[in-house]
């Protein structure tokens, strides 16, 4: 277990500065997820910390330790690699043998431990196969157990679940959250996948262009994102974005959109006439009767998955998206009524993209 | 479907118009090779397809020494194979160690030397005899085996650098960082790591040089002079010095001389086909 510290991190490659000046803390035992687009400069940050890569400027320290001069071999951390990395020539035994072979450690505690990690996980009548004659979930267990074995300060994971198909993907997920429940090893995660982030994170680090968007735990990010970024980019469907003019009429306040829709934001912040983006996530509208107060639509298409249904709806001039639990007996061209409940409703400023503040 | 049998059947038919000949051509002189070291001496200019009575006293004659041509036939031999394995070993060494170094530590001025390496094909090897020649006199190498050996490791490892290099790059990048996650020094990722999963390359390799030194006969000739120093390729030639050359015996021991390159060609086969890097990442 240990505590690992970025501060002011930099790192370009040539003339482009992938990584902006980076500084974070991630405490003892954590499961910390670094998520953001492809480019966005999660893996190189993850790289920088396995000693892979140069540190362009800014000092990174385990527990306490600034490593930036530290070999890899020497910072005790250990790595799963998106495409597994395994040696083909050795068999799955002396794959996770293979680090504690190099250190020169005692063959009773290697075999110990390479017993326990394969015990773990799952391992046990693979060891004397080679990684061409396992699966792909298996190939990825043996790439864990290569980490477990070196009982490490840090995990350190680049994308490990994107190689595998749908299903195994959501088994393997459970298995490396339980893995990090029951060793409580210091984790740092890379993922595109921001459902990924959500189910494993202790803390998510939401980075953008080299830089960070925001931190925090994955419910805190999803019911308050910094900015319009992180509320698009955190959550699945994604937040409905609606553009507008703030309107303050006789105490009531609304957000007109392109369309003449009126979206109501109750009390929300913002002054008159502001330019805005009007933010609402699908599960947060509620389908009713056409007229009155509600916000006129009409449903586009109609999208059942059995637990759910989904609804595309036109208002005004945007696309929304629905959810809702259980099924609804609506079809496509219905004109219907949405109401918005306006505690749930988020409204970032048009030009900067960040949060209004009540 | 049946269109599609017949026009398989065509393209079969042609390839085959073209081997055959081919095959035919590429024989015709290992079957000559046969035919005069399985005759009598005076059966041999017969001009028959294939001896009334074969024999096998040539071979006889060529193992026992019998003939002032071949009074070192074994030790010949021996020199030729002593020569290649060197000259395969030494090029192996030299090469491996330039690929792992320019495709894995990536050190600085790799693409100059590959460059270099390949530059050297610009130049026909018989043009470098003599200068080589030189060079081997000013090294006071002369009529050493070890010049031989060195210049064939000159000539072949350029290519051998190239080819390895070629193969290492392939081997995924993530390997090496993977091992050096694990503790992994460059010398232990080039012992543990590196030279298993290029096996096949470095056979192939291996194999290119000792046949190449095995096979070589110009710089044999220059540098090495002395009856008892020579390649077994040497000596065959010398056979041809008087006039009346005893053709049933060259071509018996040049028969001789072929085998072990088809063996080694025979036996390394499997190795020359990849696949050692299977499941090593996702591709």
């Amino acid at each position: 277990m240990a505590t690992v510290s970025f501060q002011n991190i930099e790192k370009s490659f040539g003339h482009t500065k992938v990584i902006q000046g980076i500084s974070f803390d991630i405490r003892e035992g954590e499961f910390m997820v670094l998520v953001g687009p492809s480019g966005c400069g999660k893996s190189t940050l993850l790289r920088m910390l396995a000693g892979l890569e140069e540190i362009t400027a800014g000092t990174i320290a385990i527990d306490d330790k600034v490593v930036n001069d530290v070999e890899s071999k020497d910072r005790d951390i250990a790595m799963v690699f998106q495409s597994y990395a395994l040696y083909p020539h050795m068999t799955v035994g002396e794959n996770m043998a293979f680090s504690l072979k190099l250190r020169k450690a005692d063959p009773k505690m290697m075999a110990e431990r390479v017993a326990k990690a394969s015990r773990i996980l799952n391992l046990d009548p693979y060891l004397l196969r080679f990684p061409r004659e396992l699966s792909g979930g298996q190939r990825q267990r043996v790439a864990m157990g290569r980490a477990i074995v070196r009982d490490p300060k840090v995990f350190l994971f680049d994308e490990p679940l994107s190689n595998l198909d749908a299903k195994l993907r959501v088994a393997m997920r459970a298995e490396i959250k339980e893995l990090h429940q029951r060793l409580k090893t210091t984790t740092v995660y890379v993922t595109h996948d921001q459902v990924e982030a959500m189910t494993m994170a202790d803390r998510i680090v939401v980075m953008n262009d080299g830089r960070i968007e925001q931190i925090g735990a994955p419910l805190d990010l999803y019911d308050h994102p910094d900015n319009l970024f992180v509320a698009q980019f955190i959550g699945s469907p994604a937040m409905n974005v609606v553009g507008g003019k703030l309107k303050r009429v006789n105490g009531s306040a609304y957000v007109e959109a392109a369309g003449g829709v009126r979206w109501p934001i109750g009390h929300g912040p913002g002054s008159d006439g502001q330019a805005v983006s009007f933010g609402i996530r699908p599960e947060h509208l509620t389908l009713t009767a056409a007229g009155g107060e509600a916000v006129p639509a009409e449903i586009v298409v109609v999208e059942p998955t059995g637990a759910e249904t989904e609804l595309l709806i036109k208002a005004g001039d945007d696309q929304i998206v629905l959810v809702t639990h259980g099924r609804l007996a609506v079809n496509p061209g219905d004109r219907i009524g949405l109401t918005v409940d306006p505690a749930h409703v988020h409204l970032f400023d048009q030009g900067t993209g960040a949060r209004l503040a009540a | 479907m049946k269109m599609n049998t017949w026009s398989k059947a065509g393209t079969e038919a042609k390839l085959l118009l073209i081997g055959i000949p081919v095959l035919i051509w590429t024989m015709l002189p290992i079957y000559h090779l046969a035919l005069f070291a399985f005759s009598s001496k005076d059966e041999a200019m017969g001009g028959r397809l294939w001896p009334d009575h074969p024999t096998l006293h040539n071979f006889e004659v060529v193992f026992r020494e019998q003939h002032h041509y071949l009074n070192h036939f074994w030790l010949q031999l021996w020199n030729s194979l002593f020569i290649a394995v060197a000259a395969g070993l030494l090029t192996l060494v030299v090469a491996t160690c330039a690929a792992f170094a320019i495709s894995r530590l990536k050190v600085r001025g790799g693409r100059t030397v590959m460059n270099l390496a390949l530059f050297t094909y610009f130049i026909p090897a018989a043009f470098l005899a003599v200068p080589m020649y030189k060079t081997m006199g000013v090294y006071g190498l002369l009529n050493n085996q070890w010049s031989l050996i060195l210049a064939m490791t000159t000539i072949a490892a350029p290519y051998s650098i190239w080819v390895l290099k070629q193969a290492s790059d392939k081997l995924p990048w993530e390997l090496d960082e993977a091992a050096k996650m694990d503790g992994a020094s460059p010398l232990q990722l080039f012992r543990l790591v590196y030279l298993p999963l290029m096996t096949p390359s470095l056979v192939a390799i291996g194999t290119y040089a000792l046949l190449l030194a095995w096979n070589e006969y110009l710089y044999a000739f220059l540098l090495l002079s002395n009856d008892r120093d020579v390649t077994l390729g040497v000596a065959l030639g010398n056979f041809l010095a008087a006039d009346d050359s005893p053709w049933e015996l060259l071509m018996t021991t040049g028969l001789i001389y072929a085998l072990p390159p088809a063996a080694i060609y025979y036996t390394f086969k499997r190795y020359m086909v990849g696949g050692l890097t299977a499941g090593a990442v996702k591709s």
